[in-house]
């Protein structure tokens, strides 16, 4: 007994010795230590190319066109800037090749530009930077929605994907000065962004115009936004006020990590604000779209209405962060709003082009239609195997229980090429939030080469 | 000078009167120099012995004097879907920033990011200030070029609840005080990875690893190499560690 348990330590003292040879077998020789690479200011420059296919609903409770079956597009994306001392210089782009159901093809929506960013800025070595130009200029902590990203109004342009992490990357910026002082403890940021042009109505996805910076989208009013951040407690708060056209907004930003594996945020703005519904037809009867006579019962009173994002993050082994993220937006719609949509869409169907234009409205200043909202998502990266990325999320209206789900992959498959592919589910009845959407499902497949 | 002398007291002191804490902690300044500095650092993987990823990051680091942690800027150069990108570490707040959306988000410790798994082995932490060491011997190892070194081995648990990890295996050269192997592992108790420092270079007046190689213990096919570069020791402003400023960082 005693002989088997000596020899049963020895095996194991063997197996522990192997292990770690086995660790030393693996390691590569040690090899003529290379220069290190002279620093450059980096440039992101990518080609993508995407095929996108959709399947629509039939019978749907509030009639609208189909929405197109297969696009194609292929589009350069460029990300430069230039440092000339303290000087700057800036310039973000996307160039796109696209073709699309129902779309003549080659026409004027084939070929068209976004300018994103086009800037000037200038820095000192104590913190101090002032830039001109068209910038963006993001605010928030939440995934799902941002209810203190001011800027974020009518500035994304047919999306890639309507992940909220994607949305972020690809949208115009908004002509402005900025000047932000920050120092070791905190910052104090100012945007002035002046009225450029007139207001106009969303933009249909087969009107949008070739080579034009579109500050109808950006600039159509005078925005101003004051927002400070100090280091207290690990918290990171952000406050912040935002102007626009005598309409007032509070902001303010809280995020804090919790042990090694936890991140927890809030994000909140308040003002006085009207309702979706009522903004959404003020905005119809200026731009000349709408009758004068409302399609649903609004009131005119501006009440403070709150927008809420509170989130949590955890990441467990083998890497995969999963968010819950609770979303409030006091201006969306109410029951009664829901209930007055459906029934008078039902009962009018040439009521259906001024319902959908609420909607419309609210996809175009990214604002929820849903009064409650859970947003769930997970990142996975390398996941199952190397260079594979799994994202995913589902935004639900908690009213409903109808959602959007999505589930993208991304495969590195070198340092300059990825593939991926991504799947939209609209799911819930004819009678819900997601469920009353056109389209019930895309599909999108993507190649890209970065230079 | 205080922690200069410090050092050079533990350095020639007899073996038995170092505590585990001041072990770890001479090994700390072993790795990381005091002054403020700048590396490139270049980290390769391997798969089953072939080089399969190549990343390079500018890493600027400063030692807060208030906590004995570094302060870690990150920028991504190489590859270019990556470029650009940078990872913030103050304290216990990591955060991280993307030219593409001209946004900071914070991360926890143990959150990854696309594709750079191997971000959070190039910023420059002091172990001493976040793990709790206790001795466990002495033993005679071989480093990563097989070369045999008596060491302490040392049992780190982690003193905070930021620590990245809950334990790691560690083993310092008692001659030199070289951190030569650490093993760390998951909250379950498995193995996550092995670590070696290796190729010791003289940098100022001190000696220090050029090389770092990490054994994946989930996938043992999977090695990487960390290239930490020759330091520049240059002032890195306070400012430099806000997130409001990685927008306006620069390369040069």
């Amino acid at each position: 007994m005693r002989r088997a348990f000596v020899a049963g330590a020895a095996s194991v003292l063997c197996l522990a010795g192997a292990a770690a040879d086995d660790d030393l077998d693996r390691i590569p020789a040690m090899t003529p230590q290379a220069a290190a690479p002279a620093l450059q200011t980096p440039q992101a420059v990518y080609l993508q190319g995407d095929l996108a296919l959709g399947a629509s609903r039939k019978n749907l409770a509030v009639q609208l066109a189909p929405p197109p079956s297969w696009e194609a597009r292929l589009f350069l994306d460029t990300r430069l800037s230039w440092d000339i001392g303290s000087i700057v210089l800036a310039y973000s782009g996307r160039l796109n090749l696209r073709a699309e159901d129902g779309l003549p093809f080659p026409s004027r929506e084939t070929i068209r530009n976004d300018l994103r960013e086009a800037y000037a800025g200038w820095q000192d070595a104590g913190g101090l930077s002032v830039e001109l130009g068209r910038i963006n200029l993001k605010s928030g902590v939440a995934l799902g929605f941002n209810p203190t990203d001011f800027f974020r109004t009518r500035a994304v342009v047919e999306p890639v994907s309507a992940d909220p992490t994607v949305l972020r990357e690809d949208r115009l910026g908004a002509a402005m000065l900025l000047a932000q002082q920050v120092w070791a403890g905190g910052s104090v940021t100012l945007a002035l962004a002046p009225k450029l042009a007139g207001d106009t109505p969303p933009y249909a996805n087969d009107a949008l115009p070739s080579f034009d910076p579109m500050f109808d989208r950006t600039n159509a009013r005078g925005r101003a936004l004051l927002k400070a951040s100090v280091d207290v407690f690990d918290l990171s708060p952000e406050v912040s006020i935002y102007e626009e056209n005598g309409r007032t907004q509070f902001g303010l930003n809280v995020t804090d990590g919790i042990g090694a594996a936890t991140v927890v945020y809030l994000e909140w703005a308040g003002g006085a604000r009207a309702s979706l519904a009522e903004a959404a037809f003020a905005d119809g009867v200026r731009t000349g779209v709408l009758p004068p006579a409302p399609v649903l019962p609004v009131s005119a009173a501006r009440g403070f209405r709150n927008d809420v994002a509170a989130g949590v993050s955890y990441t467990v082994p083998p890497g995969i962060t999963v968010t819950l993220e609770y979303d409030r937006h006091d201006a969306g719609f109410s029951g009664d709003d829901w209930r007055n949509w459906f029934g008078i869409g039902a009962a009018n169907p040439s009521a259906a082009g001024p319902l959908w234009f609420i909607r419309g409205y609210a996809s175009d200043r990214q604002e929820p239609v849903a009064r409650d909202s859970l947003f769930v998502r997970f990142d996975w990266p390398d996941a199952i195997v190397r260079d594979l990325h799994l994202t995913g999320f589902v935004d639900s209206d908690l009213r409903d229980g109808s959602g959007l789900a999505q589930f993208a992959a991304d495969y590195y498959v070198s340092p300059e090429w990825t593939v991926g592919g991504l799947v939209d589910l609209d799911i819930g009845g004819r009678h819900t939030d997601f469920g009353s959407l056109p389209q019930t499902a895309t599909m999108l497949f993507k190649v890209s080469r970065y230079f | 000078m205080y922690k200069a002398l410090a050092l050079a007291v533990l350095l020639i002191a007899p073996a038995h009167a170092q505590t585990a804490q001041e072990i770890v902690a001479a090994a700390d300044a072993v790795r990381n120099p005091e002054k403020p500095f700048r590396i490139v650092a270049t980290v390769i993987a391997y798969k089953s012995g072939t080089a399969v990823d190549r990343n390079v990051f500018a890493v600027w680091s400063k030692l807060d004097p208030a906590t004995r942690q570094f302060r870690d800027v990150m920028l991504y150069t190489d590859p270019p879907r990556d470029a650009g990108k940078i990872l913030l570490l103050n304290g216990s707040n990591l955060w991280f920033y993307d030219p593409a959306s001209r946004q900071s988000v914070r991360m926890s410790p143990q959150e990854r990011l696309s594709g750079q798994a191997s971000a959070g082995d190039v910023l420059t932490e002091n172990i001493a200030t976040d793990y709790t060491a206790a001795a466990d011997g002495t033993e005679t190892i071989p480093d990563a070029n097989r070369r045999q070194r008596v060491c302490w081995h040392l049992e780190l648990k982690a003193a905070k609840t930021s620590a990245t990890y809950n334990r790691i295996e560690y083993w310092v050269e008692q001659k030199t005080f070289y951190p030569i192997k650490a093993r760390f592992f998951a909250d379950s108790g498995a193995p996550l990875k092995t670590l070696y420092y290796r190729n010791f270079v003289r940098i100022d007046d001190r000696m220090a690893p050029a090389q770092a190689v990490i054994v994946d213990a989930v996938d043992p096919s999977l090695v990487t190499t960390v290239d930490l570069g020759m330091p520049q020791f240059e002032d890195v402003p306070d400012l430099w560690f806000e997130r409001d400023y990685l927008p306006h960082l620069k390369a040069q």
